[in-house]
């Protein structure tokens, strides 16, 4: 027989930076951060936009995710770059205020000097930062111990692909002849 | 844009009552019966009642989008159709849900798979959840009278290649695969089901029940959200509701007061799994023995790509035509865990999302899009005892959050399914093949694959995993120890409150749910309406 196994009806603590930080990402980033800097950090997406940190890490992560199947010329991949933040805006417009609340924590804290090392993985700036070494932060965050850097990763690879290949103009790489005239 | 006939633009033109569509719905409602949800449950149940001459409300939080609307694209439809943008989550984020949120719910986008409830789903019901009445025989014409509605039937077009491929697999191994029925008529064949039927092929709610209620006299209400059931001395005196516009959370405020209150003599609700259950929590319902948002199943699904030489073309017809039910009958139902095999559609969003890794590797598999097989298999989870699914509770924006632990019971099903998958694949011809995980690599031979799956960690996470089907939550049972509805559909606590919808299921059903569903609440809702003392209908 199925058992009883609950708290009743929880309900589930607000999704504030300081209890985000504590479910998933163990006590060093905790402490290095500490409580009341995380609280003054400005959301990465605030009134139906990212923040101008939050353009920088997207559209590098963006930069290593996509490279590959980005343009070759430096003209056309900045401008497919551009396409990429625009879609990425409107998919996160549509998403529920929980989602878009965790999304733009997560875009903040990695627009930190201490969340772009300590939860991305990578050193240098993000403005300044290689594909190479934004890549090998991204792998890091993808097989880290540590859930919350494996969502983190998730959250960005699952966007980017969805927001990227939205586009019919990338659809000549895959091949795909897009919607059927009927 | 299709330029193909709309039969809703025919209806709204001759004054179908359809509010909230392209203003404001008024603040005051009534009627006999309000059903909450138009999804595969209240649409059967809106048709059959506004058939009985009842007086009929259905209420739909989501858009009312119709053919017109649909151009076959990923980017349109996710955002407008799907619950969350198509990236509801449980709250680990381990698991990605796919569940309608349109006038149709989840048949509006569903890839129109349709199979019976099996009779060893039925034998557990009867046997652990006292569900008595629930046999073959009992429920066959209230299948049939769905399956003709609905036009279930054969599917005589050949299947697409990544169909065959499973068929041709499987046949290679020995093992038994089979046509699977669609609720269709005059299907194009163009594979875009998940992006709502652009030709009005799909039987859908949306083509439906929803428009024969329309004409029969009920009203719509869309875009508008039922926040709160007002309960009172074991009844529902009415329902809140507010106007969802751009909104997607019920805020605070209007779970407190909403705008929109709605009266009548009786309620069904039917917003889905997830969804129904929240609504009841949030409602503060009587739940005496702990049952409301237990036991919500999703039959995890986990998923294996492989490069084929020839092409596949994963996006160009039917999805999801040809099934193998063999690994669901090679252990006993409530031992370690089986799993149905399909194969679904592939397109370039729902392609780029799932499959793992990124730079380089990302792009080389996306070269050879149109020669990536997919398979998918669907895990039958709420039969063992360590297979007790997810619960649903409430964030503090009254918003529903999903916990579902994927435990080392699922994950075993999962490691088996991969292994089954990548065997198939390689019988089928496969150059390579690549599980569905973040710690797998394309495999060159059956036996390299089944070494690398073997040793694979199977955890949440690293294992990419999703599902389409969400079952459970106000579970149905003969005693109001073991569910929350009873056997007739009705609440045990409150008398004219019924629950129509997928969350009605003890256990999980082992096969894509909406016929389930259409039978079910086919049954459910013709005892209503002789309790309601409406005129006897039955439906088709």
């Amino acid at each position: 027989m199925p058992t009883t196994r609950r708290a009743r009806h929880a309900i589930l603590p607000p999704m504030n930076r300081r209890n985000w930080l504590k479910l998933g990402m163990g006590s060093a980033l905790v402490l290095a951060m500490g409580g009341g800097w995380v609280a003054s950090i400005a959301p990465g997406w605030r009134d139906g936009a990212f923040s101008a940190d939050a353009q920088m890490v997207l559209r590098a992560c963006g930069k290593a995710l996509l490279a590959g199947s980005l343009p070759a010329d430096a003209a056309a991949e900045s401008a497919a770059l551009d396409g990429l933040l625009q879609r990425l805006a409107d998919a996160v417009a549509a998403l529920p205020p929980h989602a878009q609340a965790e999304l733009s924590e997560l875009l903040a804290l990695m627009g930190t000097s201490a969340g772009r090392q300590l939860l991305g993985g990578v050193s240098a700036p993000w403005q300044n930062a290689t594909v190479p070494q934004v890549q090998a932060g991204l792998q890091d965050m993808r097989f880290s111990r540590i859930s919350l850097r494996q969502q983190a990763y998730q959250a960005l690879h699952d966007l980017t692909g969805a927001a990227y290949f939205s586009s019919p103009q990338t659809w000549t790489v895959l091949g795909y002849p897009g919607p059927r005239d009927l | 844009m299709s330029k193909l006939p709309d039969p809703w633009l025919t209806g709204l033109q001759q004054g179908w009552a359809v509010l909230g569509h392209t203003s404001e719905p008024p603040t005051t409602l009534s009627a006999d019966v309000l059903v909450i949800g138009t999804g595969a449950g209240g649409g059967i149940t809106a048709e059959l009642l506004a058939r009985a001459g009842l007086r009929v409300i259905m209420l739909e939080e989501g858009p009312l989008k119709t053919s017109s609307d649909f151009n076959q694209l990923e980017s349109e439809a996710y955002p407008t159709l799907y619950q969350e943008s198509a990236a509801r989550k449980t709250n680990d984020k381990a698991i990605n849900i796919l569940q309608g949120r349109c006038v149709g719910g989840s048949t509006t986008v569903n890839w129109t798979s349709s199979f019976r409830t099996p009779s060893e789903t039925l034998a557990f019901w009867r046997d652990r959840f006292g569900l008595a009445d629930l046999t073959d025989d009992a429920l066959s014409p209230y299948f049939q009278q769905a399956e003709r509605r609905l036009n279930v039937s054969t599917w005589l077009t050949p299947p697409n290649e990544n169909n065959e491929l499973l068929r041709r697999g499987a046949a290679q191994l020995g093992i038994p695969a089979a046509a699977i029925l669609r609720n269709v008529k005059g299907c194009w064949n163009l594979g875009s089901c998940g992006m709502g039927c652009p030709t009005n092929a799909k039987q859908s709610m949306l083509l439906t029940t929803v428009p024969t209620a329309l004409g029969l006299g009920a009203t719509l209400v869309v875009n508008t959200r039922a926040t709160r059931l007002n309960i009172q001395n074991g009844r529902v005196t009415s329902v809140s509701a507010e106007y969802v516009d751009k909104k997607s959370a019920p805020s605070q405020e209007s779970i407190a007061k909403s705008a929109i209150e709605i009266k009548f003599g009786h309620v069904v609700v039917a917003g889905g799994a997830i969804n129904s259950p929240a609504l009841l929590l949030r409602s503060q319902a009587p739940d005496p023995h702990d049952r409301l948002g237990i036991r919500t199943f999703l039959h995890p699904v986990v998923m294996s790509s492989a490069l084929m030489a020839q092409r596949v073309e994963g996006w160009a017809g039917a999805p999801q035509t040809i099934y193998s039910d063999h690994f669901l009958g090679t252990q006993a139902i409530d031992g370690p865990m089986g799993y149905k095999l399909e194969a679904p559609p592939i397109h370039p969003v729902i392609f780029a999302s799932s499959i793992p890794g990124f730079g380089e590797v990302q792009s080389g598999m996306l070269k050879t899009f149109a020669h990536q097989h997919i398979l998918l298999a669907l895990l039958r989870d709420g039969f063992a005892p360590a297979s007790a699914g997810g619960q649903v509770s409430l964030r503090s924006d009254g918003s529903p959050s999903l916990a579902y632990p994927l435990n080392d019971f699922v994950m075993d099903g999962a490691r088996r399914a991969l292994l089954s998958m990548a065997e198939i694949q390689f019988a089928g011809g496969a150059k390579e093949v690549l599980p569905v995980h973040e710690q797998a690599q394309p495999y060159t031979s059956w036996a390299q694959a089944k070494a690398a799956i073997t040793q694979m960690p199977m955890v949440p996470l690293q294992t990419r995993v999703v599902s389409a089907h969400v079952m459970g939550g106000c579970g149905m049972a003969a005693s109001p120890e073991l569910g929350v509805v009873r056997p007739d559909g009705v609440h045990w606590q409150i008398a004219n409150l019924s629950v129509h919808d997928g969350s009605l299921f003890p256990t999980s059903i082992g096969a894509n749910p909406q016929l389930s569903i259409y039978g079910l609440v086919n049954r459910l809702t013709q005892d209503l309406i002789g309790r309601l003392g409406g005129k006897a209908e039955v439906l088709a």
